[in-house]
């Protein structure tokens, strides 16, 4: 472990002949926020480099920096100990650097031959022979891709298998990857790991994104943590070292750090859940009746078969899956957005089959939709007015609206929800993303009458400090009586904080279990689409 | 209907569809890779006066089909600065540059014809392969044309394979689709927008001057009457296919035939309504398969690193 000082200089970054890239005072603003500042790191051949921070932090900053499609305002950049300027990605894949990016950087209308040829040669595209290369690369890293289907209709990891062949296709020597594990399963999470130690083994520079621990422990030869667009620590021996790690990460002793949080970050094995367990009581009456619901698209496939759930009062019930297998549809359904096309839904004893938003709203039923900027608030409008944006709540006086009062509220709510803004009146969308979604509990939470939450991808986006905020206030619900259902891409966020866990796989309800991390293996494969 | 009268209808409407196929072929590609040439109609006219102008001057209705495409440059030029490079709204620009060639073809003709409107105009002569011309009847009647008219499918062919063959045809399906993935993969997808957009121009170009240089020998005010925005709506009709672009063009060239066709069969029909078959035809198509169609993703979205 190398401590940093708060310029982030470190002395061992002398170059050393191994260094295939570095990073030297490097800086880089967007206006006036200085997403890197001062950075000095040096990625090594052969090196399974893992960076580490929370969202915002400049890890994906750096790699864009170092994959041309951004440049730096400040320091410099070397490779192999030589001054490199990338203008555009052109530039650093001639470099031979490749990179994995965030959100899949595939052409989905085309095919996985298509893909893999785009920028790799000139004049006829002669398919076959790229797809014998491709067979070849992937019985050698022990994939398996089609190379004639269309990207769309691939799966999530099959896309980031194409991801990553179109990377070592190129053959290069540095690659990187930005956060590839964040939407596999488990298993797939594992064969990617696996690529990624064998292409370091063969002498690659391998830069890693990532906030899972679990990952670090498996794979990383280095660790460089990045806080605030700083480097804020490095290690050497990264398996004996995380919980410094992450302390320097999150910048606060472990010991505050609520349970929760600790174990989806992989840092315990959270006793704590089994105590929650135990606070539910006997069956009473259910708060939420999900019953036989299907619900077909515009052109008549089936996105979600006969999904039946029921919640109890304070019950946290978390549902599990890989994205696109009927999460969005379950929660329109359940937010009165899209009527179900058979089944019933029934919220405490009112059956609400078919019926308008309001009428979920009246109910007592709060949704924190899954797309907090185009559903949750209207940017555009003032923070006040998206904390009263339902209408039934306005306080009024002969039709007209009494800003004094709203504002008031708007303060009592900010504070108890400790929403970060400089006032009631500014723009929602200044706010942090971590901001906006405390607000939209705080909304949707505030609710007279609300006896079932829905949370959707609550989390999504946030740094380690609003998610903590964001389970505290989603389980201080549940303590009031209020039945939760969290439906969530991160498997390790529903283990550490729901009380029951079901897995959906295409648009089914395949599985049902206790949230408790003993049942990691089992759920993963359930998402995978194998029958436990 | 005679046979005869039969292959005059036919010969006329593959004539009167080969500039909507210039055109709309290359309108196909630009809007393949993403941007939405609404200025087509504006570049095909500028084709048609610039084809028209420098076939009177230089004699060489050849020279004139050069030059029409050498003009259209500029005007592609300056759409594809405003949608590319500056990100403007891409029918806005479109439209907007519609007008000013429109305006200043028609202060250019003034000023260069004047007194001598109405004047011919050097232009190609019709020519018919060997074998095909001594078919009886339709040999004459179908197959006696401009040789541009022989050469439009051997360019689509062309046009086609490189589509579906060749990187570059990749690179631009993929423009159109998801530009940031083209540039992330080391193609740059503003070049590759340029690129399309004067290509698009050359093929209007030689559209505009077909019609002026190929087939009527003159040169007369908004003569394109609206051919540009037929051909667009040919390829939104063709779902941004080659193929069904092609019968889309046809079907409008037939149409517009029509007009001439059905008052020498001695069918009596309001010379308006047969003016106005080939919009209707094409506002039907559009109208009708609207919300069926699958666009490219990225199609009128500029693009922003």
């Amino acid at each position: 472990m190398i401590p940093v000082d708060d310029a982030g200089t470190m002395v061992v970054n002398r170059h050393s002949v191994a260094d295939a890239l570095s990073f030297h005072g490097v800086t880089k603003r967007f206006g006036s926020f200085a997403a890197l500042s001062d950075v000095t790191v040096a990625f090594r051949r052969g090196e399974v480099h893992c960076l580490l921070g929370e969202n915002g932090a400049g890890k994906s900053t750096l790699c864009n920096l170092a994959f041309g499609i951004h440049q730096a305002d400040a320091g410099e950049i070397r490779l192999d100990g030589a001054p490199f300027r990338p203008s555009g990605p052109g530039d650093s894949l001639k470099a031979g650097i490749a990179m994995v990016h965030q959100h899949f950087s595939l052409v989905d209308d085309m095919s996985v031959v298509d893909n893999l040829i785009l920028g790799q040669a000139r004049g006829i595209a002669w398919r076959r022979a790229f797809a014998a290369k491709l067979e070849e690369l992937t019985t050698r890293y022990g994939l398996a891709l089609k190379p004639f289907a269309r990207v769309g209709d691939l799966s999530i990891g099959e896309r980031q298998c194409v991801e990553i062949v179109k990377c070592l296709i190129r053959q290069p020597r540095i690659l990187i990857l930005d956060e590839p594990t964040a939407v596999l399963l488990p298993d797939e999470i594992k064969g990617l790991l696996e690529v990624v130690r064998r292409v370091a083994v063969e002498g690659c520079a391998v830069i890693l994104v990532t906030h899972k621990l679990a990952e670090i422990r498996d794979v990383a030869d280095r660790v460089t943590v990045v806080r605030q667009g700083r480097v804020a620590a490095q290690s050497q021996t990264p398996g004996q070292d995380i919980e410094a790690l992450v302390r320097a990460m999150i910048q606060r002793p472990l010991e505050a750090l609520d349970p929760a949080m600790a174990m989806s970050l992989g840092i315990s094995a959270g006793s704590e859940v089994k105590r929650r367990a135990a606070r539910i009581g006997p069956r009473g009456p259910d708060a939420l009746q999900i019953d036989a619901v299907t619900v077909k698209d515009a052109t008549g496939v089936v996105r979600l078969d006969e999904v039946t759930l029921t919640i109890q009062p304070g019950e946290i019930v978390g549902i599990v899956g890989v994205e696109g297998n009927g999460q969005s549809e379950l929660g329109a359904v359940l937010a009165g957005t899209c009527p179900p096309s058979a089944g019933r839904i029934i919220v405490g004893d009112l059956d609400l089959t078919g019926r308008p938003p309001q009428a979920f709203s009246a109910a007592g039923m709060g949704v924190v939709p899954e797309d907090r900027h185009a559903v949750g608030a209207i940017t555009g409008m003032t923070l006040t007015e998206n904390l009263f944006l339902d209408r039934s709540r306005v306080p009024t006086r002969f039709g007209l609206l009494r800003r004094r009062v709203m504002r008031e509220a708007a303060l009592t709510m900010m504070a108890q929800f400790d929403v970060r803004a400089s006032g009631p009146d500014v723009a929602f969308g200044s706010l942090s993303g971590g901001n906006q979604q405390k607000a939209v509990l705080a909304r949707e939470m505030t609710r007279p009458g609300l006896k079932v939450l829905l949370a959707a991808q609550p989390t999504r986006g946030l740094d380690v400090g609003a998610v903590e905020a964001v389970y505290g206030l989603i389980r201080a619900a549940s303590e009031r009586g209020v039945a939760i259902l969290l439906i969530s891409s991160e498997l390790d966020e529903v283990l550490a904080i729901a009380n029951r866990v079901a897995v959906l796989y295409r648009g089914r309800i395949v599985g049902e279990c206790r949230g408790e991390p003993g049942q990691r293996e089992r759920i993963g494969a359930l998402m995978a689409g194998h029958s436990a | 209907m005679t046979t005869a009268m039969l292959a005059v209808f036919i010969g006329s409407s593959i004539r009167l569809a080969m500039p909507l196929l210039l055109a709309a072929v290359g309108e196909l590609v630009s809007e393949r890779a993403g941007v939405l040439n609404m200025s087509l109609e504006g570049m095909m006219l500028a084709g048609a006066f610039a084809g028209a102008v420098g076939s009177w001057s230089t004699g060489s209705p050849l020279l004139g089909l050069i030059i029409a495409i050498v003009a259209v440059g500029p005007v592609a030029l300056i759409q594809a600065f405003l949608t590319v490079t500056l990100r403007a709204n891409q029918i806005v620009s479109g439209l907007g540059l519609n007008i000013l060639v429109l305006g200043s073809t028609t202060l250019g003709y003034r000023w260069i014809f004047g007194a001598r409107s109405r004047e011919t105009i050097p232009g190609f002569d019709r020519w018919s392969p060997p074998l095909l011309k001594d078919i009886p009847i339709f040999g004459d009647a179908v197959f006696t044309q401009v040789w541009l008219v022989f050469a439009v499918p051997f360019i689509i062919l062309a046009i086609a394979a490189v589509l579906r063959f060749t990187v570059l045809g990749i690179s631009v399906h993929a423009a159109g689709e998801d530009p940031g993935t083209l540039d992330r993969a080391g193609v740059s997808a503003v070049r590759i927008r340029y690129g399309v957009i004067l290509f698009t121009g050359s093929m209007a170009a030689l559209g505009g001057a077909f019609i002026s240089i190929g087939d009527i020998h003159t040169f007369t005010e908004g003569m394109t009457n609206g051919a540009g925005y037929l051909a667009i709506a040919a390829v939104i009709f063709g779902n941004w296919t080659i193929w069904r672009s092609v019968i889309a063009c046809l079907l409008f060239g037939t149409a517009t035939a029509l007009q001439f066709q059905l008052p020498a069969m001695g069918v009596h029909v309001p010379s308006a309504v047969l003016i106005m078959s080939p919009y209707v035809l094409a506002f039907l198509s559009v109208a009708g398969l609207a919300g069926r169609q699958t666009a490219p993703k990225a199609l009128a979205t500029p693009y922003w690193r």
